[in-house]
């Protein structure tokens, strides 16, 4: 049976800069996420997977290419779209000031939650957070900010979520703990997510599908198994990212072939 | 005490200074601005009654926090989800601009209620002055004072996003580089024939003239009134086509991200 697509990016370019400086952020992407379906996007840094999340989500303009979510082009319909998706980034916190259920009314205001009180409670539970909810965001550790935005980007129960490295800065039992819950809330709700990460063990347990970018390039695609045995060029019987990541990032961009 | 350290954290400070404009602007403009103010008003309280000067003092303060008051808040409440590193977080959402504008609009009209009327009260309970006194004038007085602010606090939010978090501090800078020009504690006749065309730029001019006469005769000028209405609408539109041009500017550059 086929899946619906729900995020579909067609030949999307991004450059930055005045012409005597330009630098290629995205220079050929084409890739899309199914219904239910979790696309790990991986690449070192400044390979182009937060301008092509930023692109996504309507914060960039890119030079050319189309972004259709649910269907329809973020460009034309961006606020209509954005309400059934939502974003966690560890780089970005949650108002300092406020208090953890403070932030998640604020936000849950945003997506117009229904019955925000009893979601905002769920959640708090599920990610073991309800004794820290009078606490300022401030008061919090890097671990529970984290735990903090992925609270807040399960408010609306989106049906596209967008995570870039959301679990940075937690120790590994939490990191753990935080992926067994996304892939738990992602099948309860038949949620669609694009993940990145520089963890490669963590895309390893929540991706079904991946995505390697290089200097604004697709070089590669595929599960996680079938992307080990293509670059490593082995029988492997278990993925290994790491490794993947490693050849990958060294390939000299003159020789990367898109996939 | 180590004096290359001391010196250390001179440099540091003189070359932020050579790249922020606000550094400028506290140490040059804001004091040559003050001294205007202060002199222009002197010049004027020559030969005038005590009561009455009181009396334009107190209004022109009064009514001079409302502009100030919305014109800083805006693009200080802006400046808040800056300092938090929450705009994006803020800007993923279904929120518009227009919406996100509005609020941040409200809110500084919020806390100006709150303060104009602890400032009212103090007034009346402690100087005698009640700005009541101005009757109906006194809201649209207001009226063209928080069109004009407005228009202020978005020309300063279009400003962060272009300059970046750097320049925040301008937002609380700005509204005072128009006070001497706005004939707010003197009439517009004291200012020097140039900045007098300045002034009749200035749609609050209009407003603590308007003031000025209300205190003194009981007529409410409406001349005075329908031009900084026109004038504000003016700066409205262009405000409001600024922010419009920049937002597309820095949707296309990137640096909506990067103000974080």
């Amino acid at each position: 049976m086929t899946k619906n697509i729900v995020l579909e990016v067609k030949n999307l370019k991004k450059k930055f800069g005045p012409p005597a400086e330009e630098f290629v952020a995205i220079e050929d992407i084409s890739f899309s996420l199914e219904e239910g379906d979790i696309l790990g996007f991986l690449g070192p840094n400044g390979a182009g997977k937060s301008t092509t999340i930023y692109c996504v989500l309507g914060l960039i303009d890119p030079d050319f290419g189309e972004i259709n979510i649910f269907g329809k082009s973020i460009k034309k319909n961006r606020s209509e779209i954005l309400k059934q998706m939502n974003y966690a980034s560890a780089e970005f916190t949650l108002p300092w000031n406020l208090t953890l259920r403070e932030c998640l009314s604020v936000f849950g205001r945003f997506y117009e939650v229904k019955e925000l009180k009893k979601r905002i409670t769920e959640l708090l539970e599920l990610f073991e957070m309800s004794h820290l909810k009078d606490k300022p965001i401030r008061d919090l550790s890097f671990g529970q900010r984290a735990r903090g935005n992925l609270c807040k980007a399960l408010l609306n129960k989106p049906k596209l979520l967008l995570l870039d490295e959301p679990m940075a800065s937690m120790d590994p039992d939490v990191v753990d703990k935080g992926i067994k819950l996304i892939k738990q809330i992602q099948q309860e709700e038949k949620m669609s997510i694009l993940y990145t990460s520089h963890n490669m063990w963590e895309i390893e347990e929540v991706a079904s599908n991946v995505v390697f970018i290089n200097h604004g390039k697709i070089i590669a695609s595929g599960t996680p198994l079938e992307l080990t045995k293509q670059v490593l060029k082995s029988g492997a019987s278990e993925p290994n990212l790491r490794e993947v990541f490693i050849q990958l990032s060294r390939t000299k961009e003159d020789s990367s072939e898109p996939n | 005490m180590n004096l290359t350290r001391v010196s250390a954290i001179l440099l540091r400070h003189y070359f932020l200074s050579l790249r922020q404009l606000e550094r400028f602007f506290d140490v040059i403009i804001s004091p040559v601005l003050m001294i205007m103010l202060w002199g222009f008003l002197t010049k004027y309280v020559q030969g005038l009654q005590t009561e009455t000067l009181a009396a334009f003092l107190l209004g022109g303060m009064i009514l001079w926090l409302i502009f100030e008051k919305v014109g800083t808040d805006i693009g200080v409440n802006f400046m808040f989800d800056i300092w938090d590193r929450n705009l994006i977080n803020v800007l993923s959402t279904p929120i518009t601009f227009l919406e996100y504008l509005t609020a941040l609009i409200i809110v500084s009209l919020v806390k100006l209620s709150l303060s104009f009327f602890m400032i009212s009260l103090i007034a009346a309970v402690f100087y005698n002055f009640q700005i009541t006194s101005l009757g109906f004038g006194l809201a649209l007085f207001g009226l063209n004072l928080f069109l004009f602010a407005t228009a202020f606090g978005i020309f300063n939010i279009a400003l962060v996003l272009r300059f970046g978090h750097s320049i925040g501090p301008l937002t609380w800078i700005i509204p005072f580089l128009v006070q001497p020009f706005a004939a707010v504690f003197y009439p517009v006749s004291v200012l020097p024939i140039f900045f007098q065309n300045i002034a009749h730029i200035i749609p609050i001019s209009y407003v603590f003239e308007g003031m000025r006469q209300v205190i003194k005769d009981g007529q409410f000028n409406t001349d005075f009134f329908w031009t900084a209405l026109v004038l504000n609408i003016i700066y409205l539109t262009l405000s409001i086509s600024f922010f419009a041009f920049i937002l597309r500017r820095i949707l296309k550059s990137g640096r909506l991200v990067k103000v974080v």
